[in-house]
């Protein structure tokens, strides 16, 4: 049923390739593009941690509307390990940080911003 | 080893029993302890309570690992005393007790006059007048309830009133202020003559574990803490305990009377231990409402370094 979604040819590559995380992929994809309205929202593909990932542009209302930035998504109910976040990041050519998609059965998705080293909140 | 920092240890726990030596551990040396007090069950933990401090296994076992402190075998270092010290000992405390009784004697003086007008004729004599006073109520009360003919008042047990002692007062005789004294027992006990802690103070930690006084870092789990409180210590935080926020420790940038904790760190024994993507939401929102910053500290065992990551909600979705 994916294949006749509008979204799937974007993502068609990545999704065909890590079928396990197509979901997940494809949830975020749609939040991402279609509720936070992000811009310039692109598929890549992370080959040494097996699976794809997105890169985009928040709305030009937010403070950090020109940043090129990166979201993973994972299912909640996978587990990872910091090895798996280090992979992340060297993968992306270590951004100093990106945002993890939690993705839920129910299609609720929670976003956290994962950085890396000791850095201050934001507040 | 001199002008090290004693650790006193009793049960495998680290106590600091001397508040300049706690000064210098937390004005110098960055670290807190715990304010516990003498009382085992009712712990207060907050600046109010007074000595010992207990200090974390971490805590204690950085201020022996950088020389700024040694362990001492608290239960061994208190030998019978000698003959003579005991003598001296005992001539100190009956010195203080005369003493006492010298304090007291001239108090006692003021307050007599005050005692003795409570056993006055007069106040006597009022209290039994108002003593009496009370019992005609009673029999009042009771031949009333007779007259309307009350089953349960009139099947009333006879109330047993103590005869109002007629005679002088014969109250037993209260020690006289010549036999009473206070014992005074002062909390650091290392002025004691006897007290002699060399045989049993030990400045490694290996020396510790080896008489078998101290355990800590036992296994991956202790070295990873201990890891990660000391790369966090090195650089320059002051470090309190994480229950608070669910953490394992609080990370503050200055002395926690001073300032608020910045981060909430969890420590994790490897970077491939399993994470769930729920602890991320639980620590990362609950970090973000707090204006903290969530930290996992991976330990790697085999390097012994210890690698962050930062967490914070992302402020959409």
């Amino acid at each position: 049923m994916l294949e006749i979604h509008p979204s799937y040819p974007a993502l068609a590559s990545v999704a065909e390739k890590y079928p396990t995380h197509q979901g997940s992929l494809f949830q975020t994809y749609n939040d991402i593009l279609l509720a936070q309205q992000w811009r310039d929202v692109q598929v890549i593909d992370l080959v040494l941690c097996k699976r794809g990932a997105l890169q985009g542009r928040r709305p030009r209302t937010a403070a950090d509307a020109d940043l090129l930035l990166h979201i993973v998504p994972c299912s909640l109910a996978e587990s990872i390990s910091l090895a798996w976040i280090q992979d992340v990041f060297a993968a992306l050519a270590n951004p100093p940080s990106i945002y993890l998609a939690v993705v839920s059965d129910d299609s609720s998705i929670v976003y956290y911003k994962l950085s890396s080293g000791i850095v201050k909140p934001s507040i | 080893m001199t002008g090290r920092i004693p650790i006193r240890v009793a049960n495998k726990r680290a106590y600091i029993w001397d508040v300049d030596d706690l000064n210098r551990i937390r004005s110098d040396h960055r670290l807190c302890g715990l304010l516990v007090g003498t009382l085992p069950h009712l712990s207060q933990q907050n600046v109010f309570l007074g000595l010992p401090s207990q200090l974390t296994p971490e805590e204690a076992t950085l201020l022996v690992e950088k020389e700024y402190a040694v362990f001492v075998d608290d239960a061994n270092a208190y030998p019978e005393p000698s003959l003579s010290q005991f003598q001296q000992w005992s001539a100190e405390q009956k010195e203080y007790i005369k003493h006492q009784h010298a304090v007291l004697g001239a108090e006692n003086m003021k307050t007599q006059e005050v005692a003795q007008l409570a056993v006055s004729e007069e106040a006597i004599r009022k209290r039994k007048e108002r003593e009496l006073k009370r019992q005609q109520k009673a029999m009042e009360l009771r031949k009333l309830q007779e007259m309307e003919g009350d089953p349960v008042a009139g099947s009333e047990l006879p109330v047993l009133i103590p005869a109002v002692n007629a005679g002088p007062s014969t109250s037993p005789t209260t020690p006289s202020a010549h036999t009473q004294y206070n014992i005074c027992i002062t909390t650091p006990s290392s002025a004691l003559s006897w007290y002699s802690p060399d045989s049993c103070t030990y400045s490694t930690i290996e020396a510790a574990q080896k008489a078998g006084i101290w355990d800590f870092p036992l296994n991956l789990q202790d070295r990873a803490r201990y890891g990660v409180f000391k790369d966090l210590w090195e650089q320059g935080f002051f470090l309190g305990g994480g229950i608070r926020f669910g953490g394992d420790y609080l990370v503050y940038p200055g002395d926690p009377l001073r300032y608020h904790s910045h981060f909430c760190a969890t420590v994790i024994e490897s970077l491939t231990h399993s994470i769930q993507p729920m602890e991320i939401v639980a620590h990362g929102r609950l970090g973000t409402a707090t204006k903290k910053t969530h930290l996992f500290c991976g330990w790697d065992d085999e390097k012994k370094t210890v690698s962050y990551l930062s967490i914070e909600w992302a402020g959409f979705g």
